[in-house]
């Protein structure tokens, strides 16, 4: 009501703030006419007339609507229910001090339960600062992870090209495919690094949110793992869906990439030496639930609970020779937010987990 | 040397232009090359090239209109270069007649495997007597006189619809198929443009045909574009 009140303006505010009183006021009266005339007791009806008056200033906007009903409430006891009736008399014995009482407590209610309403929406806004900063600060580390990751690979391009050119002529030919070589890798890793980027900005900015279509689970997984093939074609990989014919809403390209992400991450930094990696996907209840395990050396416990918000780009003290997976994972848990799903990592007996789910069935989330 | 087969590359990017040029020319092809959407329609007048590798982002014009006006007056295998996130696109062009498309960035290996069953495609329907009869790969074996599947010499049972499609596909090994296009091939042109019931059948047919559905090795799909069948 106050949301829908502050869009509409002024005018608005007056209306409502003398509808409000008003009203409150009326029904304050009639409610203490009726009592007055069972119970002939003038003090009750002053607290009658308070209450009223704190209702009135929690319904209305600002100060001034409280006042004018405490206003209101001591002349209406002092015409109505109290000697003599139906005249204003302030000056008998003991009447300046009741009635002075009564002005006193109402305004203060009234002062007071609206400056507690501005607090509350100040609080509110304060809350909705913080979370603005929140997404602040992981913009923020998520360029600098870009940045770093972008200028690596090229830098390593740019001087093994330029190497290569200014020394043709002393380089052996051993050398000179090396370099090429490292070319060829460096600028694979650059396009999983900008394919990455890219498939972020699918995400409708703003209101984080995916354009869904059924997709068949198992084509997904599929066209993932051709396309992991193409970047990774010695990876072992051990693929496992459902008997079960399983349409799942999804943006299949942004999903596809969480999944060849968390492969190509399992392949590059758990450290396994031999035996594949498991890929499979299992239906939970109304989720779909991939996981991805490797049997490697596992996460660092420090790295477990931020691993997903950049926790994975510092340097890695286990002396990986790959470059970090930077925004990767970050990545990842984007993706799998705006499909309204889940993704954890855990540390196994032997080497990592993670898991991702998707709702199967369009949830209420989505029609929020 | 003039018999050879020719190439025309309508690509703006150079070293890209270079990169193609330098992959057909090495395999036995002539390279033609043009910078704009504009000279890739007159050259393409001009010397009837035997196949095209058209880049949808061109400076000049949309790729998409360079496309319809070649094929306004020839029919020249059509293949279509495209970003790997613009699946609208790719079926705008299959559905725009290109006979195929290749992702950015690609492989040597890629270019030549489609420049190759574009060309074939071609000739054979040019020439009835080149169609084939069977397609045998890697154990499955689809002899279409008798329409007959085996799988490692044993028999599959597919149903009608499911052997339309598998045929389909193979009849056209190699060369991605539009949903759009399967759906009017199979079930007549007044379908609905769900492809659902088209995707619940090459589910059926993946747990026929493959070893894991999820890692097929006879049908492939491109999601958000249509299926390719090995080659």
């Amino acid at each position: 009501m106050m949301g829908k009140a502050r869009e509409l303006g002024g005018e608005h505010y007056l209306r409502v703030n003398i509808g409000v009183t008003v009203v409150t006021m009326s029904l304050a009266t009639l409610f203490a006419a009726v009592f007055f005339r069972y119970s002939n007791n003038s003090g009750n009806v002053g607290v009658i007339y308070v209450l009223a008056v704190m209702l009135v200033a929690r319904f209305t906007f600002g100060y001034v609507p409280g006042i004018i009903a405490s206003l209101i409430g001591v002349v209406g006891v002092n015409y109505a229910f109290t000697y003599p009736f139906m005249k204003l008399n302030f000056s008998i014995e003991g009447y300046p001090v009741t009635f002075v009482g009564m002005m006193l407590v109402s305004t203060l209610t009234s002062a007071l339960t609206t400056r507690f309403k501005q607090q509350s929406a100040l609080l509110q806004e304060r809350e909705a600062m913080l979370a603005e900063a929140e997404k602040e600060t992981m913009r923020a580390n998520l360029l600098r992870a870009v940045s770093h990751d972008l200028r690596t690979p090229l830098s390593g391009i740019i001087g093994m090209a330029d190497t290569y050119l200014k020394n043709e002529d002393v380089l052996t030919e051993k050398q000179k495919s090396e370099m090429v070589e490292g070319i060829s890798e460096d600028a694979n890793w650059l396009l999983s690094m900008v394919e990455n980027l890219l498939s972020v900005t699918r995400i409708r900015v703003g209101d984080t949110r995916v354009n869904k279509t059924p997709e068949p689970l198992e084509e997904v997984v599929a066209e993932a793992m051709t396309r992991l093939r193409k970047r990774l074609p010695d990876a072992e990989v051990h693929v496992r869906v459902p008997d079960e014919f399983l349409m799942v809403p999804m943006d299949a390209m942004l999903i596809e990439q969480v999944i060849m992400n968390l492969v190509e991450n399992a392949v590059y930094h758990s450290g396994q030496e031999e035996g594949g990696i498991d890929l499979f996907v299992e239906k939970r209840g109304n989720d779909a639930e991939f996981h991805i395990r490797d049997y490697g050396r596992g996460i660092a416990p420090e790295r477990l609970a931020v691993i997903f918000d950049g926790g994975g780009m510092e340097n890695n003290a286990s002396g990986d020779s790959h470059k970090g997976m930077g925004i990767g994972l970050t990545i990842c848990k984007t993706i799998i937010m705006a499909h309204q799903g889940k993704i954890q990592a855990y540390n196994r007996d032997r080497g990592a987990e993670f898991i991702f789910t998707l709702p199967i069935v369009e949830g209420e989330a989505d029609d929020k | 040397m003039t018999n050879k087969q020719s190439i025309l590359i309508i690509e703006d990017e150079k070293n890209i232009g270079n990169y193609i040029e330098t992959i057909v020319a090495s395999n036995g092809y002539r390279a033609l090359r043009a910078m704009s959407g504009t000279s890739g329609l007159s050259m393409c007048a001009s010397h009837h090239p035997d196949l095209v590798l058209l880049d949808l982002g061109l400076p000049d014009m949309d790729g998409m209109e360079v496309l319809q006006r070649i094929r306004d007056f020839s029919n020249v295998p059509i293949i279509v270069i495209s970003a790997r996130t613009q699946e609208k696109e790719k079926v705008a062009a299959l559905d725009g007649g290109a006979d195929d498309y290749i992702t950015k960035p690609f492989g040597s290996e890629e270019v030549l495997a489609r420049i190759c069953t574009a060309m074939r495609h071609h000739a054979q329907l040019d020439n009835a007597a080149l169609q084939q009869t069977v397609y045998s790969r890697d154990g499955l074996v689809i002899d279409f006189d008798r329409r007959l599947v085996t799988l490692d010499g044993q028999p599959v049972h597919l149903t009608q619809i499911e052997y339309k499609l598998v045929s389909l596909l193979a009849k056209n090994a190699g060369r991605v198929l539009s949903y759009d296009s399967i759906l009017k091939e199979i079930w007549g042109p007044f379908t609905d443009t769900d492809n659902q019931i088209l995707r619940v059948n090459m589910a059926n047919i993946r747990r026929k045909l493959e070893v894991n559905p999820a890692q097929p090795h006879y049908i492939f799909t491109e999601i958000g574009v249509g299926y390719r069948m090995l080659e």
